[in-house]
């Protein structure tokens, strides 16, 4: 079979699965767990299966690179929609990852989610993200991406309110869904202004050449514009800089989804499309300064923040976010290959930390008890060198999670719910008076 | 002048006026509401079916020469038939009794007559027509019905007006007379769509009005069609201005109206808000005057139809599940006992706001290149309004469905066959014509095409798009 094809059914299998599926559901069908157990790996066998041969193919041939052109997915007088698909470097080992690791948590969740009565959802859920997530590692241009980008999105808050009977997981999902729209305006007006100063958004377009040595094509004061906004979208979906609130609040849905999202893959899309775009930063001096900024800051608040977290999976976020930043910051310094390297193993980390936590007591104890009970901490660490005004400062603003939730309902947050209010004014109150409720005189019972 | 084969638009019209009159006195209206709206549909079908074969020309009724079918309207007309037929059949018990059933079938009628009306005199006709079930009281009596009916009453005081200024000056001259005339119909485009600042009305419609009736009047649109309709013919500078000027109200409209959504809670008025938002998007894209824009105006046209009508539907047929719904004072948590009409409702609401693998998307897409490429600022705002809708879409689908379930909701039920088959054709319709938009995009480009070459508009030259 050609590459072309392999690559069509790679990211046709799990997006023909969801939409099969919901529609069997939605008229009213049912499908057993079992069945979907075997269904799930039947497939991740398959699409591991495929990657392999994709990749082999590639080596054998000695090819750096197979682009998939489908035409345009639909075309109004000049302007097309591309329909693309590019595999290279870079895009191998991120499928690669995607297809195995969400497969592991597609197989642990068929014991961990054993008649909860969202199993069925779940899988749902996890057969859109893995297409999403697929669909933004080989996607040849940036408005495919997009697509992709944001099924991810939906995907994870539906995943956040898997818990849907809770109050917590209902309101963060909300809050994290706020939060991605925001960071997916960026990326939205970052395509959008592609197109209109440039022409094009796709990556041929904006590069010569096959990743990791490609070029970038754009230049000026536009380009430079468009990496900074690109910078700010790749931050939100890796809870990077200003976006980085809510990645503890994303530890609300299942353990299996926090390691396939949070762990493993969703986050990482940041990561990946700077290396993606990583030409286009460096040519502009404010974009690399603010990539490298973003991810050292976040790397100190994520680890600081960590040591205080009281429950195995919000420290794990916190844990996530830091390595995150570090990779950020690799980016902006140009170490594009330790990048791509610290991006694999620590995806491959998480997601064993993340789908381990509910059993981490027990790990923990069963270490223990192998090292002859002496695994004591040393009580030395580095903190212990600053003085102790700073250390009870940095606590303090280590337990408050940088105060970050307080600054946002506070200057972004009621600042809009006030001018909301403010509108009212256009909206004439006609509504009928109120009808104060008759009081009935009470009578004392015993 | 060219005919169609046989009098679809005739038999389609009359079809729904003998469905009303039978609904008036049938002891079980529903049956022949049902019967008459899917007749209506097959005929419109088949005109738009003719229409597409001679290239989206213009085709007459051989039986009433006044209405017309062409590559403008076609497609909507059978698009609103389609959305009668759903209407008709979801209404819920309480929602379908005879003069309600009627009046729903009056307001289709007459939306029918203003999109199928070969001239601008019977569109106003059809116009008038619609707002003839609420002023007649024909859904009962409610809170702000004279507050309500003063803005339909006043919207086609203002078209009528307007038309018959024009009909007096010649188009061409730039004087105060058909400047007013104009004005007059723009005032009748913002009075009737509530564009900012006259939204209020539609919200308090929604709010206290009857439900189904007023997404019926509200998904015809004919604000959109009128606008459309102005466009083709060949308008003065001034009029162009105009337009400019109704493009960035309406783009106000989208900022300010899903701004305002942030501050409410109570389903139906947030449910107006947001489709009060995007169906401004609408407007926006006619006045990008590119084919790219106007295209997607055109389709986002098809997809606030289908979706709003999908949340509408769904929020009524929660309503006479559950009393408490008009105010929650918190969430619902109803996904649990009805999980399929919180599927629903979320892929509608998605397909509403543009999510990509919906015909939404296509939509924003087009309307977002095409705005711009002639405003920029309004290409820039349009997405922070999309932004906005989808968070509160997602605030309108937690209240409503998620969270925890009130103590006294023992049962209720999930989708009836009656509302889940309407349903998913809506949702397929959203998410196929999403994955494959290539046909309904040159359904609509078309017309596109011919309201851009009426404009005059020169294309600017621009590298070549998408790296192509």
């Amino acid at each position: 079979m050609s590459l072309q094809n392999l690559i069509l059914i790679l990211i046709a299998t799990p997006g023909m699965l969801f939409l099969g599926l919901s529609l069997v559901w939605l008229l009213g069908g049912n499908i057993p767990e079992r069945a979907m157990s075997r269904l799930t790996k039947a497939v991740y066998s398959l699409l591991a299966i495929i990657t392999a041969l994709i990749g082999y193919q590639m080596w054998s041939q000695d090819l750096t690179s197979v682009h998939v052109s489908l035409g345009d997915w639909f075309t109004v007088a000049h302007y097309g929609f591309p329909l693309s698909l590019l595999i290279d470097k870079l895009s191998l080992p991120l499928v690669g990852i995607t297809v195995v690791l969400a497969g592991i948590v597609g197989s642990f969740s068929v014991r961990y989610l054993h008649r909860d009565p969202g199993f069925f959802r779940f899988f749902l859920l996890l057969h859109l993200f893995t297409f999403g997530a697929l669909l933004v590692f080989i996607a040849d241009s940036l408005d495919l991406l997009i697509g992709g980008w944001e099924l991810v999105g939906i995907t994870s808050v539906m995943l956040i309110a898997f818990f849907q009977y809770r109050p917590d997981p209902v309101r963060n999902a909300l809050r994290v869904f706020g939060t991605y729209r925001i960071a997916d305006l960026f990326m939205l007006v970052a395509v959008f202004l592609a197109h209109h100063w440039f022409g094009t958004a796709s990556w041929g377009g904006m590069f010569s050449g096959d990743w990791p040595g490609h070029l970038n094509k754009l230049d000026g004061g536009a380009a430079s514009f468009i990496a900074v906004l690109l910078v700010f979208a790749a931050s939100g979906k890796a809870s990077q800089g200003p976006f980085c609130g809510w990645l503890p609040r994303a530890m609300e849905g299942p353990t299996p989804s926090s390691a396939v999202f949070y762990g493993a893959i969703s986050v990482h899309a940041g990561a990946y499309l700077l290396l993606r775009v990583q030409p286009l930063i460096h040519s502009s001096w404010i974009a690399t300064s603010l990539v490298i900024f973003i991810g050292l800051t976040t790397a100190f608040l994520g680890t600081m923040v960590h040591r205080t977290c009281a429950d195995a999976k919000t420290s794990l976020a916190y844990a996530s976010q830091t390595q995150l930043g570090l990779i950020f910051a690799e980016i902006g310094f140009g170490w594009t290959n330790f990048a791509v390297i610290h991006l694999v193993s620590h995806a491959m980390l998480r997601t064993l930390q993340f789908l381990r936590s509910p059993s981490m007591l027990r790990d923990y104890n069963r270490v223990h008890a192998a090292a002859g009970g002496k695994i004591d901490p040393t009580g030395e660490y580095f903190e212990s060198l600053l003085p102790k005004k700073i250390q009870i400062w940095l606590y303090r603003f280590a337990l408050g999670r940088g105060f970050y939730d307080a600054i946002l309902d506070r200057f972004i947050i009621a600042p809009v719910m006030a001018v909301a209010r403010f509108l009212a004014i256009f909206d004439p109150d006609i509504s009928p008076p109120k009808v104060e409720p008759v009081t009935q005189p009470t009578t004392l019972k015993n | 002048m060219q005919f169609l084969s046989l009098p679809y638009i005739s038999i389609g019209i009359g079809s729904l006026i003998i469905g009303a009159c039978i609904s008036l006195r049938a002891k079980s209206p529903r049956m022949g509401a049902v019967v008459s709206s899917i007749i209506a549909f097959l005929s419109f079908l088949l005109a738009a079916r003719e229409v597409a074969l001679i290239n989206h020309g213009r085709l007459f009724d051989p039986f009433l020469t006044w209405f017309d079918a062409d590559g403008l309207d076609a497609v909507p007309m059978a698009f609103f038939a389609a959305l009668t037929v759903m209407f008709v059949t979801v209404a819920p018990k309480r929602d379908a009794g005879g003069r309600s059933l009627a009046g729903m079938l009056i307001i289709a009628a007459a939306t029918q007559i203003s999109y199928a009306g070969a001239n601008l005199a019977v569109l106003a006709t059809g116009w008038w027509l619609t707002c003839a079930p609420f002023i007649l009281g024909m859904f009962g009596k409610y809170p702000g019905r004279r507050f309500e009916n003063t803005f339909l009453i006043a919207s086609s005081i203002a078209l009528t007006a307007g038309i018959l200024l024009l009909h007096h000056i010649e188009i061409d001259e730039l004087s105060h007379t058909s400047m007013l005339a104009f004005g007059l119909l723009i005032i009748a485009v913002v009075l009737r769509k509530g564009v900012f600042p006259f939204h209020g009305w539609m919200v308090h419609a929604f709010e206290y009005g009857p439900l189904l009736p007023t997404a019926l009047l509200f998904n015809g649109h004919l604000g959109a069609l009128l606008i459309a309709r102005s466009e083709t013919t060949a308008l003065p500078v001034t009029a162009k201005h105009a337009l400019d000027i109704l493009g960035m109200v309406a783009l106000a409209t989208t900022v300010i109206t899903s701004v305002r959504a942030f501050a409410e809670k109570k389903p139906r008025r947030l449910l107006a808000y947001l489709c009060l938002s995007q169906a401004s998007f609408i407007l926006v894209g006619f006045a990008t005057a590119n084919v790219q824009g106007i295209t997607g105006g055109l389709i986002h046209w098809l997809v606030v139809s289908t979706a709003s009508a999908g949340l509408i539907c769904i929020v009524r047929m929660l309503e006479v599940r559950l009393s408490v719904i008009d105010d929650p004072s918190g969430h619902l948590g109803l996904a649990t006992k009805a999980p399929r009409l919180a599927t629903f409702f979320l892929v509608c609401g998605l397909a509403l706001i543009g999510l990509p693998g919906t015909l939404g998307y296509c939509a924003e897409d087009l309307l977002f290149h095409g705005a711009l490429e002639n405003h920029p600022w309004v290409g820039l705002c349009l997405p922070i309004a999309t932004a906005f809708n989808a968070i509160n879409i997602m605030r309108l689908f937690s209240i409503l469905f998620l969270g925890v379930l009130p103590k006294h909701v023992i049962d209720i039920p999930d989708a009836l066959p009656r509302e889940r088959w309407p349903l998913v054709a809506c949702v397929l319709f959203l998410v196929i014509g999403g994955l494959l938009p290539g046909r309904i995009v040159s359904w609509r480009s078309d017309a596109a095409d011919q309201i851009s070459g009426a404009l005059d508009y020169q294309e600017p030259h621009t590298p070549s798009a998408s790296g192509h």
